[in-house]
């Protein structure tokens, strides 16, 4: 598999008053062509921060820095502001939590397809209206021609969301971003945009790369997932492998705390994890979840928080996991 | 914000458009449109020429010769009134919109830009809208020379800052906005995101204001011409045949408040249309 994408130490800090926090510290990851990789992670752990920097979308006040962000072996962080846009609306698509306030609402959103596609892609009026109408049908929307003149407001979640789509991959992109995509969804819509992105990722062969905080979702979309916790990626692996057999006390309290279909109805209490997510202003050197880990040793507070290999494709950030394996220290993935 | 039809469900009411209509933006609408009318339609309503002296028929009274009487030299008031409306309708129509779409412009391009940029043109309308909006227009009059090129310019220097300021914080709100971040996110150039997609959403704030200000502009307009700074004699206009029939108000009662009747009508029904705008489906609220 080729590599399409490619994150090491990953910085984001946003800077304040007195001083600057950083919400990302160090983060390795890395997408192939053609896959879908899962980012999961609990508000506040840097996720979406995380993917925006592969199109170098900082909110106000952040900066990012990195030892590289490669996309398609080309350096993401040097491009010129002219190269940046073009690998904004041609290598990347982006699909956001809350699809209603990403639409311009004064606007009809066939337009906004249809737009995209005059700007991004090149075509003319005619062209991008007739395109427009057939994104919109392969994104399953029913009477296209009647949802093209239509208003944001006058559209259910989930058909924002397709819409959302439909710009998204109007021009061909190779990775497609989604962030929260299914978050503001009532589950049965949750599944149809999810099984939406999988056809289409099939179709056309972009990547996906899926970030949420629910492994449930993860579970059943992704390839390879990264699980984030206070700004480091402390485990990632095939999804299959990460959830039977989870390599970091982290992942395991996580997986512990989702109820099963088969408590339901029946008084169990889910075990949970003790204490706070941590405030990443508070955060000290080390491994952030040493706080609330049960498995803490006195040299948590030292670890750097590198990924170590546990066995082929499946890395840990967590020394004291990896001992007990007797896995071997390789720093960075092979 | 819930969306229209949940707020239906949960009030458990039929759902039902907002009304487009309602009578202020109605009874407005007809007022400024018959006076829109009658200005356009002036050359083919006005029985004599504006400037056509007859001394002979000097200060008549109304009459079904002269609707509205006939000033010191003779000229025929109702028709110098429709010529006069005319010209104020256009003038005022341009220096206020013009005003509009240089500060909206100035406004949207600060707060989209932010930075030194933002501060200048910040401080800059500040320092406009300190200044008394009379005395700054007298002030351009007085650079320019009197005339209703002296009155254009200077309600248009005059005029911008507000809606700069309007349109700078309305922007500001939709920076934030995630739509305005997809532009971004898209690829999208900067002037696409600020005239195609962050324009259209804040220029309803200053198209409902811009009704308060074509009466005030109206009124300045007049008042230049009562003070003889704006149309110069003999041309017709709403202002200057007021003050042209000052000096017979006792004798003579039309030529001054027939014209400023005239005034008091097309500030009323702009003032409702401005009303009916804020309060009906125009506004759009469910947004």
């Amino acid at each position: 598999m080729t590599q399409l994408l490619r994150i090491e130490g990953l910085r984001i800090s946003f800077a304040h008053r007195t001083g600057s926090t950083d919400v990302v510290r160090g983060l390795d990851l890395e997408v192939n062509q053609g896959e879908t990789v899962g980012l999961v992670g609990e508000s506040g752990s840097g996720k979406s921060l995380s993917c925006r920097s592969i199109i170098r979308l900082m909110p106000p006040h952040a900066t990012m820095s990195a030892t590289r962000v490669e996309f398609e072996g080309r350096d993401v962080l040097g491009l010129s502001r002219t190269e940046l846009r073009a690998h904004r609306s041609r290598n990347v698509g982006m699909i956001f939590q809350d699809p209603f306030s990403c639409f311009d609402p004064t606007k009809r959103v066939g337009e906004q397809v249809a737009e995209t596609l005059r700007v991004n892609v090149g075509l003319d009026r005619d062209a991008a209206r007739e395109r427009a109408l057939a994104l919109l049908a392969s994104v399953d929307i029913d009477r296209p021609e009647q949802r093209f003149r239509a208003y944001p407001h006058e559209l259910s979640g989930g058909m924002r969301q397709r819409v959302m789509i439909a710009i998204a991959i109007s021009a061909g992109p190779k990775l497609l971003i989604a962030d929260e995509p299914t978050t503001a969804l009532d589950v049965t819509t949750q599944a149809q945009i999810l099984a939406l992105i999988e056809q289409l990722r099939r179709e056309s062969e972009m990547a996906v790369l899926l970030v949420s905080h629910d492994f449930g979702v993860i579970a059943q979309a992704c390839d390879r997932v990264a699980v984030m916790y206070g700004g480091h990626v402390v485990e990632a692996g095939p999804v299959d492998e990460v959830c039977a057999q989870p390599r970091h006390p982290y992942t395991r309290a996580l997986l512990e705390s989702i109820p099963s279909v088969e408590s339901a109805g029946r008084r169990v209490r889910r075990a949970g994890i003790p204490g706070q997510p941590p405030n990443p202003a508070e955060l000290g050197p080390g491994c952030p979840f040493a706080e609330r880990c049960a498995h803490v040793r006195a040299s948590c507070r030292e670890v750097d928080m590198s990924l170590i290999r546990v066995t082929e494709g499946h890395l840990t950030a967590c020394p004291v996991v990896a001992d007990s394996l007797g896995a071997v220290a390789t720093g960075v993935r092979p | 914000m819930l969306d229209l039809e949940s707020r239906a469900r949960i009030v458990g009411r039929r759902l039902r458009p907002r009304r487009l209509y309602n009578w202020e933006l109605s009874a407005g609408l007809t007022i400024v449109g018959l006076l829109l009318l009658a200005a356009l339609l002036a050359p083919y309503l006005a029985p004599y020429q504006p400037n056509q002296v007859s001394v002979l028929d000097s200060l008549q009274p109304p009459s079904w010769h002269h609707w509205m009487g006939t000033d010191f030299v003779g000229r025929d008031v109702w028709s110098r009134v429709l010529y006069g409306l005319r010209i104020d309708m256009l003038v005022v129509a341009v220096i206020t919109y013009l005003g509009l779409i240089v500060g909206v412009v100035v406004g949207t391009v600060a707060g989209y830009v932010g930075g030194w940029l933002d501060a200048i043109i910040g401080r800059l309308a500040d320092t406009v809208i300190a200044f008394p909006f009379i005395v700054l227009v007298l002030a351009v009059i007085a650079i320019v020379g009197p005339g209703l090129k002296g009155v254009a310019i200077g309600v248009i220097i005059a005029g911008w800052a507000l809606y700069a300021r309007l349109a700078r914080s309305e922007m500001m709100v939709l920076r934030e906005q995630p739509f305005m971040m997809a532009t971004k996110a898209l690829g999208y150039s900067h002037l696409r995101a600020i005239f195609r997609h962050a324009l259209p959403n804040l220029v309803r704030t200053s198209l409902v204001y811009s009704t308060v200000d074509v009466v005030v502009n109206m009124l300045v307009l007049a008042g230049m011409s009562y003070l003889g700074l704006g149309q110069q004699a003999p041309g017709a206009d709403l202002g200057s045949i007021i003050a042209s029939g000052q000096g017979y108000l006792l004798s003579a009662w039309w030529i001054t408040t027939i014209p400023g009747a005239v005034l008091v009508l097309f500030g009323f029904g702009v003032s409702l249309i401005g009303d009916g705008v804020t309060r009906g489906g125009l506004a759009m609220e469910a947004l």
